[in-house]
């Protein structure tokens, strides 16, 4: 598997992680719930996209392969 | 949105990004890239903005505020049987939203009031799980409650601008615009939260 393909896989772990913890803190209406959806969730989801991102950036074109 | 929406879109969401993380292979070609741009950008960015919005809505509420223990006895004070009890008339006559009540009286109506309402909520958190929470006759407010929440809605109204009780002093109703005379602590409409005496009170019921 390639460099870049094991980063998308990571950031898509990521983000699903982090989408079910923003599930979960928005089945329970609770000000722990908010927390966790502020403090877990969105920087999950947040370090997923980056990490695409990333790997958008590191991928090389067909020419430099 | 209705919740049960950014729910579904929430749960989709992750399925998808999930999907891409398994069949990683299908990102070699173009269709595939453009999978991957939806499911780990535009989706999940989409479903985040949508929850976080739902929060943000949801913090002002009054299930929310009063999820914490420590606050259940201030919930009970808005079903007080007696009219002379400001924040129990407010909500029991629709004067206030009753599914927003805490927030509509406890916020500032200025650009960053909501901003300071959310930091105070942290501060809140802070101390009921964190220092320990005071008994519910302990809390006070941070500072005497301000006249432009009360005017936010009253300003201009026939009764408030032309109420007797508000004219029976000449400079009364100036001396309240100005934040100079309280409405809640100067004698006039000091019944409030008055958790204390909760079990000498009657409360009102609903009927279905």
């Amino acid at each position: 598997m390639e460099t870049v393909e094991r980063k998308i896989r990571w950031a898509s772990f990521l983000i699903g992680a982090g989408l079910l913890v923003q599930l979960a803190a928005l089945w329970i209406v609770h000000p722990l719930a908010f927390m966790g959806f502020l403090m877990i969730g969105c920087p999950l989801v947040l370090a997923g996209i980056v990490m695409y991102l990333l790997s958008l950036i590191h991928e090389k074109g067909p020419e430099a392969r | 949105m209705p919740v049960s929406v950014v729910l579904l879109f929430c749960f989709a969401a992750a399925v998808i990004a999930l999907f891409v993380g398994f069949r990683v292979q299908l990102t070699r070609s173009r269709e595939g890239k453009i999978l991957a741009f939806v499911a780990l950008f535009a989706l999940p960015v989409m479903a985040a903005w949508t929850g976080f919005s739902e929060q943000m809505d949801r913090a002002t509420s009054t299930q929310f505020c009063l999820s914490c223990h420590v606050m259940s006895d201030f919930g009970k004070t808005l079903y007080i049987d007696d009219p002379s009890y400001i924040p129990a008339r407010h909500f029991q006559n629709n004067r206030i939203p009753r599914d927003h009540a805490c927030y509509t009286c406890h916020t500032e109506y200025t650009m960053f009031g909501g901003v300071k309402a959310k930091a105070r909520g942290l501060q809140h958190l802070w101390v009921q799980y964190i220092r320990g929470a005071p008994k519910p006759e302990a809390i006070k407010l941070y500072q005497p409650f301000p006249n432009s929440e009360c005017l936010h809605c009253h300003l201009g109204a026939r009764r408030f601008e032309e109420g007797s009780a508000h004219n029976k002093v000449p400079d009364l109703l100036s001396r309240v615009k100005a934040n100079k005379l309280s409405c809640v602590s100067s004698g006039c409409h000091e019944f409030v939260h008055d958790v204390a005496s909760l079990k000498d009170d009657t409360f009102w019921k609903e009927k279905q």
